[in-house]
Formats: C-alpha cells, sequence, structure tokens
C-alpha cells in the first residue's frame, strides 16, 4: 500500500521533467504564497497546485491532500478570528471575542497559504524519487551530498514512522486503550505514552540506517559519485521561466 | 461452547481483495495454528479477530459481539492479541507498569505471571533482549485474562530455550485455564507439537481445515501452500506407506524399535 508522500510511478509531462525543475516550480509556489496578501491570488495559486496534481495524473491524490488540510484549515482560521482584536468589529463570539475584519482576512490569508505552500511540495515529493531529488541538489546546487542525503532521509522517513505510528497505535488498541474514541482530546492525551514506542523506533532505524550508509561508503560519496545524469531539456527551461514568472505575478498582484 | 465465528468473510484493503469467503468457527479452549506462505493473508485475517480489520462482507463474531459494530477497545475485554514485534507494544517504563497498562488488569494476577517468568519488576524493559521483550509483550497479554489469545507469529526472532519456555507457558494456559488460542506460524515444528487443528490459508483463501495430523502430512496440500511438513513427518512420508501413519518423534521410535527387534528375532533364528 502507498503511504503518504511515497513516491507515484508514472509517465506524464511533470514525471519526465528534471527534478531540479519540479523542485523550483514548488519552490517558486510557496514563495509566491508568501509574497502574495490577496486572498484571491492565493486561491488562484491553490487552483495552480491542483492543475499541476491533474498534469502529473495524481489529481485524485491532491484532491486527498486538500481534504486533510481542510481540517486543520477549519481549526487555524478559528483560532485566528478568534485572538485578532484589531480592525472593525463585526460580532461577538461566545460573549468576549470579537470577530473583526482584520481577524477575518488574517486567517483566510493563513490558511490559503499554508494550503497553497504545503501542497506543491507534496506533489513535487509524489512525482519525484527521493534519489533524483538528492541527486540533482547535489550536480546542480553543489549542496554536500551529506546534507542532501539527510534532507531526503528525513522526507523518506515521514511516511515509515507514519506507518509505524499506525502499528503502535493498533497494538495499543488491541490491549483496550481507546483510541477509537471519537473524543480528540481523549486521543492527545492517550497518544502521549506512544511517543516513547514510537522515538526507540525511530532512534534504532536512524543509527541501522546509518551504519548501513557508512559500511557502503558513505563518507566517500561526493556529486562525482552519482551514477545518473539528470540533463535539463526545452521543457525544463519553460518549467524555470514559469518559476520566475509566478514569483514576478505574485509580487505585483 | 463456540467463541468465534466467521461467516462468509472477505476483506480488502481499498480495493484490493485480501480474503475471501473465510468460513469457520472455533470451541473455547481449542489450539489452532493458521499456515500458509507470505502474503497468504494470515496476519490480515488475525486483525479481524478483534476488529482492527473489519470484514468487507460477511461477519465476524467474537463472544458474541459483531465486529462489524464493536469496538476494538470493547473486543479487547474478549481478544489479547500478541503482535510480531514486541517494541510496539511495550511503551512503559518498568516491566510490572507494562503488565499493568491497559483495561482489566488484575494487580494479583500481575504479580503472579511476573514471579512465573521471572522478571525484576522494576527493570526498564526497553533494556532487554529481544527475546525477553517477546515474553514481557507476553506477559502484559496474559495480564488481561482475555479468554482468547491471539498471537502473531510468537516465536520469532526467538532462540529454542526462549521458544519453548514461550510455547509451554501458551499451552499451560490452554490446558489449565481454557483459554482459546489462535497462532500465526511458520515453524512447523512448533505447529506440530502444540496445536490440535489447523487452518491453512493460500492467495486470501482457505485451502484446508482440520486435525493437525491430517494437515500437516498431506504433502500435496502443504506444496500448494508453499510449506513442507514437519520433519519427522517427512521423514515417515520419504520412508513409504508402512510409516504413512507415523506424526510424532515418540511414534517413529516405537515404529524403529519394534522393526529392529523384529530383525533381531530373525537374525537369532538364523542358523548357520
Amino acid at each position: 500500500m502507498k503511504a503518504f508522500l511515497d513516491y507515484i510511478p508514472g509517465d506524464s509531462p511533470l514525471h519526465r521533467l528534471n527534478p531540479l525543475s519540479k523542485f523550483t516550480i514548488s519552490v517558486a509556489v510557496c514563495a509566491a504564497c508568501f509574497i502574495s496578501t490577496s486572498p484571491l491570488v492565493l486561491c488562484a495559486l491553490i487552483v495552480l497546485d491542483l492543475l499541476l496534481a491533474a498534469l502529473g495524473h495524481i489529481f485524485t491524490f491532491a484532491l486527498k491532500l486538500l481534504r486533510g488540510l481542510a481540517g486543520l484549515s477549519v481549526f487555524l482560521f478559528i483560532l485566528q478570528v478568534l485572538f485578532i482584536r484589531t480592525g472593525r468589529p463585526l460580532f461577538t463570539l461566545f460573549s468576549g471575542f470579537p470577530v473583526t475584519t482584520d481577524g477575518i482576512m488574517n486567517a483566510a490569508r493563513l490558511v490559503l497559504r499554508l494550503t497553497g505552500s504545503m501542497l506543491p511540495l507534496a506533489v513535487m515529493l509524489s512525482l519525484t524519487k527521493l534519489n533524483d531529488l538528492s541527486g540533482v541538489l547535489t550536480w546542480y546546487l553543489h549542496i554536500p551530498y551529506k546534507y542532501a542525503f539527510m534532507l531526503t532521509t528525513a522526507i523518506r522517513f515521514i511516511p515509515v514512522f507514519t506507518a509505524e505510528m499506525e502499528s503502535i497505535m493498533e497494538a495499543q488498541t488491541a490491549r483496550g486503550i481507546e483510541f477509537d474514541t471519537k473524543n480528540i482530546f481523549k486521543k492527545i492525551k492517550l497518544i502521549m505514552p506512544l511517543c516513547i514506542p514510537l522515538l526507540i523506533t525511530s532512534v534504532g532505524k536512524s543509527d541501522t540506517t546509518a551504519v548501513s550508509a557508512e559500511l557502503r561508503g558513505f563518507e566517500r560519496r561526493n556529486r562525482h559519485s552519482m551514477s545518473v545524469i539528470y540533463p535539463l531539456r526545452a521543457p525544463d527551461s519553460i518549467a524555470f521561466v514559469f518559476s520566475a514568472g509566478l514569483i514576478a505575478a505574485a509580487a505585483v498582484l | 461452547m463456540q467463541v468465534i465465528q466467521f461467516s462468509s468473510a472477505d476483506f480488502s484493503y481499498g480495493t484490493f481483495p485480501v480474503l475471501s469467503d473465510i468460513s469457520f468457527s472455533v470451541e473455547k479452549g481449542e489450539f489452532i495454528s493458521i499456515i500458509g506462505e507470505n502474503g497468504a493473508g494470515k496476519s490480515t485475517l488475525l486483525k479481524l479477530f478483534n476488529g482492527l480489520n473489519r470484514p468487507t462482507a460477511g461477519t465476524v463474531s467474537i463472544c458474541g459481539l459483531d465486529t462489524r459494530s464493536a469496538k476494538t477497545s470493547e473486543l479487547a475485554a474478549h481478544v489479547g492479541f500478541l503482535f510480531q514485534n514486541p517494541d510496539r507494544q511495550i511503551c512503559c517504563n518498568t516491566i510490572r507498569e507494562e503488565l499493568n497498562f491497559g483495561i482489566h488488569t488484575d494487580p494479583e494476577r500481575t504479580e503472579r505471571i511476573l514471579q512465573t517468568f521471572g522478571f525484576t519488576p522494576d527493570a526498564s524493559p526497553f533494556s532487554l533482549s529481544r527475546g525477553q521483550r517477546q515474553q514481557i509483550a507476553l506477559a502484559s497479554v496474559i495480564a488481561r485474562n482475555t479468554d482468547i489469545l491471539v498471537l502473531d507469529e510468537p516465536t520469532t526472532g526467538l532462540d529454542y530455550r526462549e521458544c519453548m519456555s514461550m510455547m509451554s507457558y501458551i499451552r499451560k494456559l490452554n490446558r489449565e485455564e481454557g483459554k482459546t488460542i489462535v497462532m500465526v506460524s511458520h515453524d512447523m515444528e512448533i505447529v506440530q507439537d502444540f496445536s490440535g487443528r489447523i487452518l491453512v490459508l493460500t492467495g486470501g483463501k482457505l485451502a484446508a481445515d482440520g486435525p493437525a495430523r491430517t494437515i500437516l502430512t498431506d504433502r500435496q496440500l502443504l506444496e500448494k501452500a508453499s510449506l513442507l511438513p514437519p520433519q519427522i513427518a517427512d521423514t515417515a512420508l520419504r520412508l513409504g506407506s508402512g510409516f504413512a501413519d507415523i506424526f510424532t518423534v515418540q511414534e517413529m521410535t516405537d515404529r524403529v524399535g519394534h522393526i529392529l527387534s523384529a530383525v533381531a528375532v530373525q537374525t537369532q533364528d538364523v542358523h548357520i
């Protein structure tokens, strides 16, 4: 079964793009999200994220991710609205929390930025093999292999640890711990002791990975050790121009 | 009394079918093993026992509770589940706390179990060997005193002594306390020595369900499930039809002894 952020194989135009181009596009969309202050532009960037996902044939995955982010977004929106006091008051909630124009605008901006900047990274990671990503970071951006490997390993471990946490929760539910409760606060309280088995497994896994890498000559690897060449082609040039245009448009609009 | 009842149960991960048309029932106090090749669906089947997986069609009933609607934490009052990897289960700083963690634990029973296993109650479970951690995981399952124990490859990673000590304790629970045991194992010797009944799973379907002796001497069936008979049964099958009924070391010893004494008598009768 595919886990979150696992590479989704395919032959779409985005799959064929150089990993550096995909990385540049996703960074450009993120940057545009933080440069722009207009909620309309931020909405357009989210639509662009979905279009990119459709171009990569992972539209369903992007929609699922968007649905997942919606819960977090609602929570953050409510928090922002409740605690921002500046601006023109519109009405009062829970007899003591005035909802203001600034509160709504800032909350909307925060939520749209969060969604708009998370989606392109997830889409890029789902369309790029992590080895290829570390390869181009080392080759084109001259990032030392050690750091590129560290970045991609950290990303690679996200689905691994997610699966591990799910297994730990299964094991504890089987012991009668009420993880199947609908009460979110009770669930959070129950999760705390599980940090111990997760931490122990994580440290063990990291240690095994480090030893295994050392045994395979990790210290001697550098940009000249790459076995794959990632040439830049015409579509990559278009991607770079598109990324630059996107940042410029976000600054202007 | 039936404690487990599967009726035409199917299970799929999304659109990917894993188990289909599984039907069997288990009486209280039975010791059954589920065997089959890797990927046959054994661990998935085990998770249907406590609601970690819910049947996508058909029904699974555990001690009268329908797993389609009962919460896993409710089913946990009847089913104790030992996972392959003890590190997913252990989460407390001392062995005593670990045994008392969870629902329905009786401190007196915990103390008895601590003594039986010879644990140092205040030791940290994380500093122990893999075999000892597996024993702690088993002890914490037993501490909850459930009617059914579901064991997913309980002897993985254990040496012979640890393996025998753990299995003997499980047999004691089965015989003396009447616990129903459902075990998945790849070790045919363990399956032969401890199970009364065996279910064979191939490609997500139940290929056979019967007494251990019948199943483990059916070479064709075992080959279909990519398995080999236990060594003694395999030897007996290779020796031919005269040994076809041999299943245990004791039976083989008796038969060989009988043949040797017959040969000795015949030799005495020969006069040169």
